[in-house]
């Protein structure tokens, strides 16, 4: 069954990307949150997702890969703020899929051999985008750089910082930006189903001795490929938002691989002291400025913005209080799984049976997921590491617990001895879904299109900072190239935007002005 | 009996739960009975005569065969007990009379009334800490019906709210109109913790509490130390009390 020679580097440089995946996962499982939901059966639709994922991620990415390189799609996602950051790719990608083998291997379904290839490339395509979209801090994961992000290249910041609008507590802009906040941030757990993946943060970036800077992204806000948004956010302007964020006295300590942040002291909407307001997706020309003409548009767009959320969150809210169990399983586990579907929206391949089904070889474990035994097999998946797979020779120490376990089973490399396996779990298979059709409406920066012309589009669009004569300008030949006409117009395409910089290219420096 | 590849673990130790190791037990003799079913090797059966021979009916079979014991399961969400009552424990909980219901969590600290008529009956995670305690009148909230009731009527005036759903989307409506959020659940990095950060409303998650009745008065000692995520993984508590206070 053995399809090709899988060579012994391959397989050493895929234990330890899984054994990265594995510690990390147990650190944000066990440190990072506590959720219960009386609406969502959340451990139930996380289950499926995870088996979703492991079924079909591996035939999906290849699809992607068709039409564009991983590195490639990760250029895009270093200049705009699509759902193709954290912690859909630094995490989900990899994860949903690793532990939806480790479900099936703990059921008896799977052997640690099977579906090798298949796990070979889900865990390559990740390295080659994690270390093209990281490539200006040049770590695969945040937790590589001590749950650090610092995605962006100094021109970004540069006119990130030099458009913002200070503000202060009490203040009209103060006020709108962090009640916009709010409200999006609840609506994005909303959209997500009690999770946080519509919700991202990056940084910080260090402004000044009291101030940093930290990226927040909002996405999937309009109508888009989650079709429950479907009517309910047909006002919401804008599928992606991107709000870069000044904070006073307030260090971030951690940023972390779901994109969640902890400071020192505790932030809070007081040390908010600057703010600014952006758009992108995978027609645009990187990140587009909204209402930052001025203090007072800044101000009354986020009030704007809050209404408009305010009243699609009522509007998803009475919907999903009225959907059946099933329905609410299956937005759960499709919101998870195609968590990374942002990565065929920017190839251009996107399609409704790829990303909005469950694959039947996955739905056929519905009926044993009850609230109990999903709760408890996800603690044990995830938690307690108390699953027989789990148990590894008694003299290990595992990081972070010192106990004889391990997240995930590593490839056996017995394979490349006289070991059969089974490369592949095969093509995806027609799946099903309980809710509404998707309404084939999606809100791009370039309008309301149909997926047939948002995947035209898509595939036609080619930004020119990702061009072939702009993207290896890096930041090390920046720095010793910035009095070069070829780095003035790097710059000055960054700032076409840009209130306070436009036009002044690499020569003038916003922070030594 | 045909045997299965992972039934040969050197360290392997059943699962510690019983309701998992009883489920993985059902599911690898179904594996077995398959595998034997289909006569052919595991290379033949793993992704391709699998596929057709284990049916969600064979879930369906085992899910009968747990319940014929006379187990019923545990829920966590409302819509999974008011779909089938006839599968899970407690099934009528959520309709108990709020005016006579209160949480009993037995490690909640009580003491009896200060000097000020201040009881304390409980204690929670501060999620951040402020200048001054807050209070206001508790109420509980655990059902749609009950938000949409609010979304109709309006959140009244000196809300703290006393929920037992740690996470953003049961209450979202209605946040923003609470005074304060008691948690009987969850950590301060729970996504209602998050969401009360953002909003600016006081809140202690995890809380554990006894004897508070849906009109009673309270105070939340907001003015404690935040709970860090070090105090989290070290197991320490970090207290911030919560008292009723004379009527």
């Amino acid at each position: 069954m053995n399809s090709h020679e899988i060579s012994y580097a391959q397989l050493l440089e895929t234990n330890n990307l899984i054994q990265n995946c594995g510690d990390e996962t147990y650190w944000l499982c066990v440190t990072r949150t506590v959720q219960g939901s009386k609406l969502f059966p959340v451990s139930p639709y996380i289950l499926l997702s995870y088996l979703n994922s492991f079924y079909r991620y591996p035939s999906l990415l290849r699809k992607i890969e068709g039409q564009m390189r991983a590195e490639d799609i990760a250029d895009r996602a270093r200049n705009m703020g699509m759902k193709i950051q954290n912690s859909a790719l630094g995490w989900a990608l990899p994860n949903f899929y690793l532990l939806g083998r480790e479900l099936l291997l703990s059921l008896g379904f799977l052997r640690p051999q099977d579906a090798l290839e298949d796990v070979v490339c889900v865990m390559d395509f990740w390295k080659r985008y994690m270390l093209s979209w990281h490539r200006n801090d040049a770590h695969i994961t945040n937790r590589e750089y001590g749950h650090r992000a610092q995605i962006l290249p100094d021109r970004r910041l540069e006119v990130f910082h030099s458009d913002m609008f200070q503000c202060e507590p009490g203040d009209a802009l103060h006020e709108a930006a962090c009640t916009f906040l709010a409200t999006a941030s609840q609506y994005g757990f909303l959209v997500s189903c009690e999770s946080r993946i519509s919700l991202t943060n990056s940084g910080p970036y260090r402004l000044d001795e009291r101030h940093e800077m930290i990226v927040r992204d909002f996405m999937d806000l309009a109508e888009c490929s989650l079709p429950w948004l479907d009517g309910v956010a047909q006002d919401v302007p804008y599928n992606y938002l991107t709000v870069p964020m000044a904070a006073r006295d307030c260090h971030f300590s951690l940023v972390d691989d779901w994109g969640s942040f902890e400071s020192r002291p505790e932030f809070t909407a007081d040390h908010v002291v600057g703010v600014g307001l952006y758009t992108s997706d995978a027609l645009s020309e990187g990140f587009v400025p909204v209402g930052m003409g001025s203090r007072e548009e800044l101000s009354g767009t986020f009030q704007s913005l809050n209404a408009v959320l305010k009243e699609a969150t009522n509007k998803l809210w009475l919907r999903i209080a009225d959907w059946t169990r099933d329905q609410m399983i299956d937005a759960g586990a499709l919101v998870y799984y195609n968590i990374i579907k942002d990565l065929a929206h920017v190839a251009g391949v996107f399609e409704v049976d790829d990303w909005l089904t469950i694959d039947p070889r996955a739905q056929r474990f519905r009926p044993l997921l009850n609230d109990e035994f999903s709760n408890e097999c996800l603690g044990a998946l995830v938690g307690s590491l108390s699953l027989p797979n789990h148990c590894q020779s008694p003299y290990t120490m595992m990081q972070h617990s010192d106990r004889p376990t391990r997240t995930y089973t590593l490839l056996p490399y017995a394979v490349l001895a006289a070991e059969e396996y089974v490369p592949t779990s095969g093509p995806i298979q027609p799946g099903t879904s309980h809710l509404a059709p998707k309404i084939d409406r999606y809100r791009t920066s370039a309008g309301v299109l149909t997926l047939e012309e948002y995947n035209r589009q898509a595939r036609a669009n080619r930004p020119r900072l990702c061009s072939d004569k702009y993207r290896f300008l890096c930041e090390t030949w920046v720095k010793y190239n910035h009095n070069t006409a070829l780095a003035n117009e790097l710059y000055e395409l960054e700032q076409r935007h840009s209130r306070t910089l436009g036009g002044k290219g690499a020569k003038f420096s916003p922070r030594s002005a | 009996m045909t045997q299965l590849y992972v039934d040969s673990d050197r360290y392997g130790e059943p699962p510690v739960n019983l309701l998992v190791e009883t489920v993985r037990n059902a599911v690898t003799d179904l594996v077995r009975r398959k595998l034997t079913q289909s006569g052919g090797s595991w290379s033949e059966f793993v992704f391709a005569a699998s596929d057709q021979l284990i049916t969600t009916q064979d879930f369906e079979a085992i899910e009968r065969q747990i319940l014929s014991s006379g187990y019923r399961f545990a829920w966590s969400a409302v819509i999974s007990a008011r779909e089938r009552p006839e599968i899970y424990r407690e099934g009528g909980a959520m309709a108990a009379n709020l005016a006579s219901f209160s949480f009993e969590h037995p490690e909640a600290v009580v003491a009896v009334a200060d000097d000020a008529g201040r009881e304390q009956r409980g204690v929670g995670d501060n999620v951040v800490r402020r200048q001054e305690n807050v209070s206001g009148v508790a109420r509980y909230v655990r059902s749609s019906e009950q938000v949409i009731e609010y979304m109709n009527r309006g959140v009244p005036p000196n809300t703290i709210a006393i929920i037992d759903d740690s996470g953003g989307t049961l209450t979202a409506p209605i946040l923003e109109h609470f005074t304060g959020i008691v948690c009987a659940g969850g950590t301060v990095r729970s996504h209602l913790g998050i969401l009360a950060r953002e909003y600016g409303i006081a809140c202690l998650m995890g809380a554990k509490i006894s004897g508070i009745r849906d009109g009673d008065r309270i105070e939340l000692e907001t003015s404690a130390e935040a709970k860090t995520a070090e105090a989290y993984q070290r197991g320490e508590e970090m207290p911030a009390r919560i008292w009723k206070l004379a009527r």
